[in-house]
């Protein structure tokens, strides 16, 4: 554990499972980004990992960031900037066909 | 047991089961038959003065956590221990032999998931400690009566990944399979075994027709309705980063209603065990390739709160509108 930032505090978030070496992990880590990013646009949120800063970036279109250190966080994040859960049970979510 | 894990983390057993259902007798066999090796104990009552201490002599170590629940009261005394234990690991030379496992034994009243929560939680203990496994006694005299009236009893049936029905040669065999097909009901993903003070009982095949017991609804149960089994099946070609998104955000928004979650997913690495309890998420687990692999692409969600098919669609929507990778 860095004793400047703390990162990483666990041996990895359960999310990252899968990826072993460094280099997949960076892929994955963009991977994850675009796709989280993808899910977010239409709630007003961005998700942006480049790879330097250790978490995800979370950032409203109004310009306010927060760095997350995993998946979970960002989606407490979310809920406290949007009021409610992301929820993909959401009925709304379901039947927009 | 004895082999060294690959990451050098100690494997943590979570031992439960209602008030008086056995949990000491079968470590206690367990113990003397030598099934986990060496092994430290961590025995949680939560009455003042311990007993069960007494009857573990045979334990490699033995650490007695007495007055207070370690999933409520006594769980800041749980994670001392446990830290303690993680910090002797690391005072041992090198060459000196380790320390492989740890066996929680929790009273009676403990909730396993509030436990899996509080150890997954600690930056410290989670360094060093994995959970291996939830094992849950069951008592075949008063099991059911249990889960008619307890929410404890259900939750903890719920959190196990394997049950053991104790004192089976107590009651008629209908009623034993009463019990199993009900505890099936609640918590298909377990496996079930039986075992009389400890040594094994071979059981029979529990038939597919086999009816559980309705269980009424509980007062502190809300209206959200009873927990009921869904099984959703995964495409063997799924990308693991969206699945990953979506169990996570499902997690944060239903994981109060989502008792339990599991199954093994193919992924890049290999198969993936994969297991939450509430909100918590177990490490998953790369499991060795083995003949017998028809669960695969099988994973079992215990909640309540949705439709039956809400959950397959939410996956199938959720990884569709997203790009391949």
């Amino acid at each position: 554990m860095c004793n400047a930032c703390g990162n990483p505090a666990v041996p990895g978030h359960w999310t990252e499972a899968g990826a072993a070496t460094p280099g997949d992990r960076l892929r994955a880590r963009f991977h994850r980004a675009g796709l989280l990013d993808k899910v977010l646009r239409p709630y007003g949120l961005t998700a942006h990992d480049g790879g330097v800063v250790p978490g995800i970036q979370l950032s409203t279109l109004s310009g306010n960031q927060s760095i997350l250190p995993d998946l979970t966080a960002v989606w407490a994040e979310a809920e406290r900037l949007l009021g409610r859960p992301i929820d993909p049970l959401d009925p709304a979510f379901l039947n927009d066909d | 047991m004895t082999t060294d894990f690959a990451d050098g983390r100690m494997r943590l057993t979570i031992l439960g089961g209602y008030l008086g259902s056995g949990k000491t007798t079968w470590l206690r066999h367990q113990l003397h038959v030598g099934s986990f090796g060496d092994v430290h104990v961590i025995v949680n009552e939560a009455a003042e003065t311990g007993v069960d201490d007494v009857l573990l002599k045979s334990a490699k170590g033995l650490t007695l956590l007495a007055g207070g629940c370690s999933c409520c009261t006594g769980r800041q005394d749980l994670i001392t221990a446990l830290r303690t234990l993680c910090d002797q690991q690391s005072r041992d030379a090198r060459d000196a032999p380790r320390l492989q496992r740890i066996v929680l034994e929790t009273s009676g009243l403990a909730d396993p998931a509030a436990i899996l929560a509080a150890i997954q939680g600690d930056p410290v203990v989670v360094n060093h400690i994995v959970i291996d496994q939830t094992i849950v006694v069951v008592d075949a005299l008063h099991g059911l009566a249990q889960l008619q009236t307890e929410p404890l009893g259900r939750r903890q049936i719920g959190a196990a990944d394997r049950l053991i029905i104790s004192k089976g040669d107590a009651v008629a065999a209908t009623d034993l399979t009463l019990l199993r097909a009900t505890l099936r009901a609640l918590n298909p993903s377990a496996a079930q075994s039986a075992a009389i003070l400890g040594a094994p009982q071979p059981l029979a095949d529990l038939p597919e027709d086999a009816q559980a017991q309705p269980l009424p609804p509980l007062s502190d149960e809300d209206t959200r309705g009873a927990i009921f089994p869904t099984r959703i099946t995964i495409d063997p070609e799924i990308d693991w980063s969206a699945f990953a998104l979506w169990l996570s955000a499902l997690l944060h928004a239903r994981g109060n209603d989502l008792v339990r979650v599991k199954g093994v997913l193919p992924t890049p690495a290999g198969r993936l065990l994969l297991q939450t309890v509430r909100k918590v998420v177990q490490s998953p687990e790369i499991l060795p390739v083995q003949a017998n692999q028809t669960e695969d692409g099988t994973i079992v969600f215990l909640g309540r709160g949705f439709g039956p098919e809400d959950l397959q669609k939410s996956l199938r929507k959720f990884t569709r509108s997203r790009p391949s990778p």
